[in-house]
């Protein structure tokens, strides 16, 4: 096994430079200028950043983008995606929460990224990519870090208001992928058809599985996942053998009823992930491709991608209950309760339901300058009096069913998945709470028609509320049903009776 | 025109219908909004929208759709 990112990326230059790794979006590029690349944007960002530190990168979706995260490794720092489709503010909070230093950015986005730089130093892609390379410093800077050295860094919902800044170590990543190859067995004739936008967690599979086993990665146009026709043409034109998609990006093509018209002919292995799918869409793609072996996974970006896999055996019918299954390998799950009144933890009797926690060496490092946050989640496993051992608690529910796999019960709070994305929905409030004129409000969600709900107390009309939040608020943050009530309702201790609003929601 | 206007304004109050000529192309309208959008607009107008249907040029404007909808309504 490698031990850091650049392993991969000079042993697969040296054994393939000619062969393309990545394509799509109108460009290609060679396991040899990926590493060209990336030697390139590791000595201008050596030259002006110490080790360790964080480097943001807003570089789009393209064939490049992943020679930018690289070449930030191969200079001993860690990258924090960008998104520049994230509204304004959403960016002003991740860059206050990251304070990078360096900043990588396109052409197509320098503006946004220079609204948001202020003392950061901005190199452009499309020239840093192309610059001068110093062998040496490169290979100083790949020696001076080690495998649990800090790689990316994610940002995910926060329920306090601010997003949160996963981070994660190289081991963590290679952790991760050896466990997930393990399962679907990539070799060089694979080709990856990659939905994930590459600031997603996600997105690590289609970027990195190529440099640990000599598939490719083709890019899908964002446009396309509308189009079901398109898609599927883009899907056989390339070959695509292999998805790893969230599960919400696979429901698209079924919803529309993409199969009417056409179908996928190369497709071996589709692993799906980020929310539980909807049976009725797994089971047309199930039934249109037999031969297919789909993968349900599970795990939060805090134990890097997913923890636990199940290969699913039978066509799923209305009735079916998909597990979670079992850990993959470098994981290790346990089910634990919590007793509030002496705050004790205990392991849960064999097929009774507990929090999901898990251990092992792929554990996120924590949250970036949030010890508070970190502490809470990451902790010495409370069945282990004898030496440190940490675990990461999920705040998922989940019971050891009579077959032996894992089954997932929902949430132990108020986050919710939605359109794929985790949500907190006293995120949401926090946020409708800074508009003028909003006295009280409280956010639900109704599971059964994926739409987010806020009610509130308070002056502005719901178009207003809805526009301010598409200005400052990414897309799945947005309420689909704004209602205004004259005063909310309360419970006799003063707070909002949720299950009231519930029951405003149609059944 | 009217009634298209206002499923699309209530789905993005922040998009401005009247004149966008590229809602798709400029991914201005996501993925999910279309799904959300076909379902509506399939009920509103009694029209099935099929895959076929589902190209950029059907749904980069507001009078595109319409047309699109006018079309579906005399098939059927």
């Amino acid at each position: 096994m490698a031990s850091q990112v650049f392993d991969w990326i000079r042993n697969s230059a040296a054994l393939r430079g000619d062969r393309t790794v990545y394509s799509g979006m109108g460009d290609s590029i060679s396991f040899g200028d990926l590493e060209r690349f990336s030697a390139s944007v590791a000595t201008w960002v050596a030259k002006h950043s110490d080790i360790e530190r964080p480097v943001a990168v807003m570089t789009g979706r393209n064939v490049f983008t992943p020679a930018c995260y690289m070449g930030v490794a191969r200079a001993g720092c860690f990258y924090a995606p960008m998104d520049a489709e994230m509204p304004h503010a959403r960016l002003v909070q991740i860059m206050g929460v990251t304070e990078p230093s360096l900043m990588i950015a396109d052409m197509e986005h320098l503006e946004i990224a220079k609204a948001l730089a202020g003392d950061c130093e901005i190199a452009i892609m499309e020239e840093v990519i192309n610059g001068p390379i110093d062998e040496d410093l490169v290979a100083a800077r790949e020696a001076s870090v080690t495998e649990s050295s800090p790689l990316y860094m994610i940002f995910t919902s926060g329920s306090t208001g601010v997003p949160k800044g996963v981070l994660t170590s190289h081991r963590s990543l290679i952790g991760y992928l050896d466990g997930l190859n393990e399962v679907i067995h990539l070799d060089e004739n694979d080709i990856i058809g990659n939905q994930a936008p590459l600031d997603y967690i996600a997105a690590i599979r289609d970027m990195y599985l190529p440099l640990m086993t000599g598939a490719r990665t083709v890019m899908i146009s964002k446009t396309e996942f509308a189009m079901p026709d398109a898609l599927f043409r883009t899907l056989n034109e390339n070959k695509i053998t292999i998805l790893c998609w969230s599960a919400a990006g696979l429901e698209i093509p079924a919803k529309l009823g993409g199969f009417e018209e056409g179908k996928p002919e190369y497709i071996r292995t589709i692993v799906f992930s980020g929310s539980v799918i909807s049976n009725k869409y797994l089971r047309i793609w199930q039934e249109n491709l037999p031969d297919v072996t789909f993968i349900n996974q599970y795990g939060p970006t805090e134990a890097t991608a997913s923890c636990t896999y199940y290969v699913i055996k039978d066509v799923v019918n209305d009735d079916t209950v998909l597990p979670i299954g079992r850990a993959y390998k470098h994981y290790q799950i346990l089910l634990l309760a919590h007793d509030e009144d002496n705050d004790t933890w205990s392991a849960v009797p064999d097929g009774e339901m507990g929090e999901i926690c898990v251990k092992g060496p792929c554990l996120a490092i924590g949250y970036y300058r949030s010890k508070e946050q970190t502490d809470k989640v990451f902790m010495q496993n409370p069945l282990n009096k004898d030496y440190p051992e940490l675990i990461y608690l999920t705040g998922d529910l989940g019971h050891i069913g009579e077959d032996g796999e894992l089954y997932f019960h929902g949430r132990k709070d108020r986050q919710i998945k939605h359109m794929g994305h985790r949500v907190e929905l006293a995120e949401i409030e926090a946020y409708a709470l800074t508009i003028e004129g909003i006295t009280e409000c409280a956010s639900l969600y109704d599971k059964k028609r994926e739409h987010i709900y806020l009610f509130y107390a308070g002056e502005p009309a719901p178009k207003e509320i809805t526009i301010s939040f598409r200005a400052d608020m990414p897309a799945f943050m947005v309420p689909r049903k704004i209602v205004q009530l004259d005063d909310m309702p309360h419970l006799p201790n003063g707070k909002i009776a949720m299950r009231e609003l519930a029951d405003r929601i149609p059944k | 025109m009217e009634e298209l206007l206002e499923i699309l304004s209530d789905l993005r109050p922040d998009v401005d219908f009247e004149n966008e000529t590229k809602l798709v192309t400029d991914g201005i309208l996501d993925s999910f909004d279309i799904i959300s959008l076909v379902s509506t607009l399939n009920d509103e107008f009694d029209i099935t929208i099929r895959p076929a249907n589902l190209v950029p040029d059907n749904f980069n404007s507001a009078e595109a759709m319409l047309e699109l909808i006018e079309k579906l309504q005399d098939e059927e």
